[in-house]
């Protein structure tokens, strides 16, 4: 669906359901140079359980106008208008990656609006090595090949799935490449850039999980340490077969875990 | 700094996870028709594709999984579904997006089979086509009309073995937001990927080059999830909500998949043209060993068109890696490891002395089939392409004395000795 945020058109898939504010809601926020399709088998699953759905494309990526916003800050602002502008109440965050420091963000600054927050493959900050950052500014080509190298774990790299047919690191790369190549550099300067971390994560008030992949690259075991160490009581889950990409590598592992915090947290009516 | 597996690799183990129970370590064939769920959660879970898995195997097995993605690998694509047979594959690929009104525009030089498919099958349903001369860019471009929603055509023309010009087509197809999808077949991913120059789809008969041995009847369909379906309203099989699945719109949903999904949710649902977990296996088995067959076809190739060019009883020999081809340039540009194993010529003496000819050869075989490890002959004119008109032969460019030959992988001086024995019996015939 589209709707506007300040005069600016947003896109979001809703799971195959009408959006609805009078149940639970899970918000789906992807990560770096990622968009609503990354969400596709965890949200329809939602959305068929009496939960309303939401997977909106930040600014500037895949059908939301731009241009994309330049950091981490701007883009939890930006979730808060989303979550005003469609009145939502009884709030769930799933994040990935990137899309876990928005939330961290936003947790700390509206920690009133939230029912439970879902942190995958993050730490508290996401350095971005300088060869990355100078491929997505001048070769977004070469910046989509790292970011699914990386990104996806030996099971991904082999075209495993539990899709049949479908190589969902194929669909990662094709995700990542069609998005605008402004996207991508805009997030990665927005992780790079990122140092509120440590203090966001003090100040979340909501039941938080965090899953952490065995085999990532990107948000390797010390840095998802520490971001445990500083959350308020977390509940911790571990895939370890995965890589960065958990919830295309694995999403069945991956929405069992979900549904079992958010069910809990933030239940919905005969869910 | 980024790092994947290279083809060799995919080749092998694309697609698989080792048995977790028994630890098989070939691909099993799960040779049975349904599967029992967990509880019903999951079984519901399934049927409305909110997760993967197995319900059925007209619609998916875990045998034919390995091979539709071990050949998306291979192709560079987001998604593949394997078919019952190439056939199968172009006929669930047009109709996963064409429906009553729409117009195909498709080359004059491809698979008998293809062209009577849209001269002859699918106007039936009201799908119509327009073909092009695949040489003549701007009869491509010419032949779009406000109806059109699909071009297509084969990379190496067969017969004829003219080259598609896969840039300039794709871009055509970007110019009007009309997919391209292209038959592969007689390339491979080996000799050339399709999508990395711009097309949206491939065809695949996986009977060929990719099985090589020519024991299983297949077909796939690959889903380059590059073609970008919400960017206009004319493909509603893919953007609308469909029905079946609780008005599922496809393209939000599965994005990079959502061609795929379309065939796997309708036409193997719908129609039913499965690939057995049998033919799987045997295919798997060929694809593990492609590039090391595909050199050797090329190799064979080779030196079968040196032999051909010099021999007295040859009157004409057309393949694209020759410098006179027309499609010489193309060629290079696409298929620099060689443009494939089919040759065609032509043998003095005309018709008799090409049925004498393939009547008097005992190591290649006479049959209507291509891609095979062993070596083929045949007359297109009377068989392949006996079902299509004067004018339609003339346009795929074969003529009375063309033979044509799938070169296979056998020594190849047992393969010239054979042809020698048969081009007596044909310089015989053309002396008495």
């Amino acid at each position: 669906m589209y709707f506007d945020v300040k005069g600016k058109r947003v896109f979001a898939t809703t799971g195959g359901k009408p959006f609805d504010n009078s149940k639970p809601v899970v918000i789906f926020l992807a990560g770096s140079g990622g968009d609503h399709t990354f969400w596709g088998l965890h949200a329809r699953f939602f959305a068929f359980r009496k939960y309303s759905v939401l997977c909106p494309d930040a600014p500037g990526h895949t059908h939301s106008a731009g241009p994309a916003l330049g950091s981490i800050e701007a883009l939890a602002d930006w979730l808060n208008e989303v979550v005003t502008a469609l009145d939502i109440k009884d709030l769930s965050i799933v994040a990935h990656s990137q899309g876990c420091l928005v939330a961290l963000e936003y947790a700390s600054r509206f920690p009133h609006k939230l029912r439970s927050m879902s942190l995958i493959t993050s730490g508290l900050a996401t350095p971005v090595n300088d060869y990355l950052l100078k491929a997505a500014n001048d070769n977004p080509a070469a910046a989509v090949d790292m970011m699914i190298s990386w990104g996806f774990g030996p099971a991904g790299h082999l075209h495993q799935g539990p899709i049949p047919g479908n190589s969902m690191a194929r669909v990662g790369y094709t995700t990542m490449w069609r998005n605008s190549p402004r996207a991508l550099a805009a997030d990665l300067h927005a992780c790079n850039d990122y140092r509120n971390g440590k203090a966001a994560a003090a100040a979340v008030q909501c039941p938080v999980q965090v899953i952490i992949a065995g085999k990532d690259r990107m948000a390797p075991a010390k840095a998802t340490a520490t971001l445990v160490e500083h959350l308020p009581d977390p509940v911790v889950a571990r895939i370890s077969e995965s890589g960065h990409m958990l919830p295309l590598e694995v999403p069945d592992q991956c929405r069992t875990l979900l549904k079992d915090f958010i069910f809990l947290h933030n239940p919905a009516s005969q869910a | 700094m980024s790092e994947f597996l290279k083809f060799d690799t995919l080749s092998l183990h694309a697609g698989q996870t080792v048995d977790p129970v028994y630890g098989a370590r070939a691909a099993p064939i799960y040779q049975t028709t349904s599967y029992v769920f967990p509880d019903t959660d999951t079984a519901s879970s399934i049927f409305n594709l909110e997760r993967g898995g197995h319900a059925y195997s007209r619609i998916t097995n875990p045998t034919v999984g390995v091979l539709e993605q071990r050949i998306a690998a291979l192709e560079g694509g987001s998604a593949a579904v394997c078919t019952a047979s190439g056939m199968a594959a172009t006929f669930c690929a047009i109709t996963a997006i064409l429906g009553q009104g729409d117009h195909i525009v498709a080359s004059t030089q491809m698979y008998g089979g293809n062209i009577s498919l849209m001269k002859n099958t699918l106007p039936r349903f009201g799908i119509t086509t327009t073909f092009f001369d695949p040489t003549d860019i701007d009869a491509c471009r010419n032949a779009i009309r406000d109806n059109t929603r699909l071009i297509y055509g084969e990379l190496i023309g067969n017969p004829g073995l003219d080259i598609l010009d896969l840039e300039a087509i794709a871009n055509i197809g970007a110019e009007h937001h009309i997919p391209f999808m292209v038959d592969a077949t007689f390339n491979t991913p080996y000799l050339c990927r399709c999508l990395d120059y711009g097309a949206n789809m491939t065809i695949h008969s996986v009977t060929k080059w990719m099985g090589g041995h020519g024991n299983a009847i297949g077909g796939v369909v690959v889903d380059g999830g590059n073609f970008d379906w919400g960017a206009s309203d004319k493909y509603p099989t893919i953007t609308a909500p469909y029905a079946p699945f609780s008005g599922i719109n496809l393209w939000e949903e599965f994005g990079p998949s959502a061609f795929a999904t379309r065939i796997r949710a309708e036409a193997m649902r719908d129609i039913g043209p499965s690939m057995s977990p049998m033919n799987a296996f045997l295919l798997l088995q060929g694809i593990e060993t492609l590039s090391l067959r595909m050199d050797r076809h090329m190799s064979n190739t080779a030196a079968m068109l040196e032999f051909l060019q010099n021999h007295e009883q040859v009157s004409w020999v057309n393949h694209p890696n020759l410098p006179g081809h027309r499609s010489h340039r193309l060629a290079q540009k696409y298929l620099p490891k060689g443009a494939g194993s089919i040759i065609s010529f032509g043998v003095k003496g005309g018709r008799d002395a090409g049925k004498a000819f393939i009547e008097n050869v005992e190591l290649a075989s006479h049959l209507a089939n291509v891609g095979d490890a062993k070596t083929l002959v045949i007359h297109p004119a009377t068989t392949t392409h006996s079902r299509i008109d004067a004018g339609a032969l003339q346009a795929a460019g074969i003529t009375e004395d063309m033979v044509r030959l799938s070169v296979g992988l056998e020594d190849i001086a047992d393969i010239k000795a054979d042809f020698e024995t048969g081009f007596r019996a044909a310089a015989r015939l053309a002396k008495g």
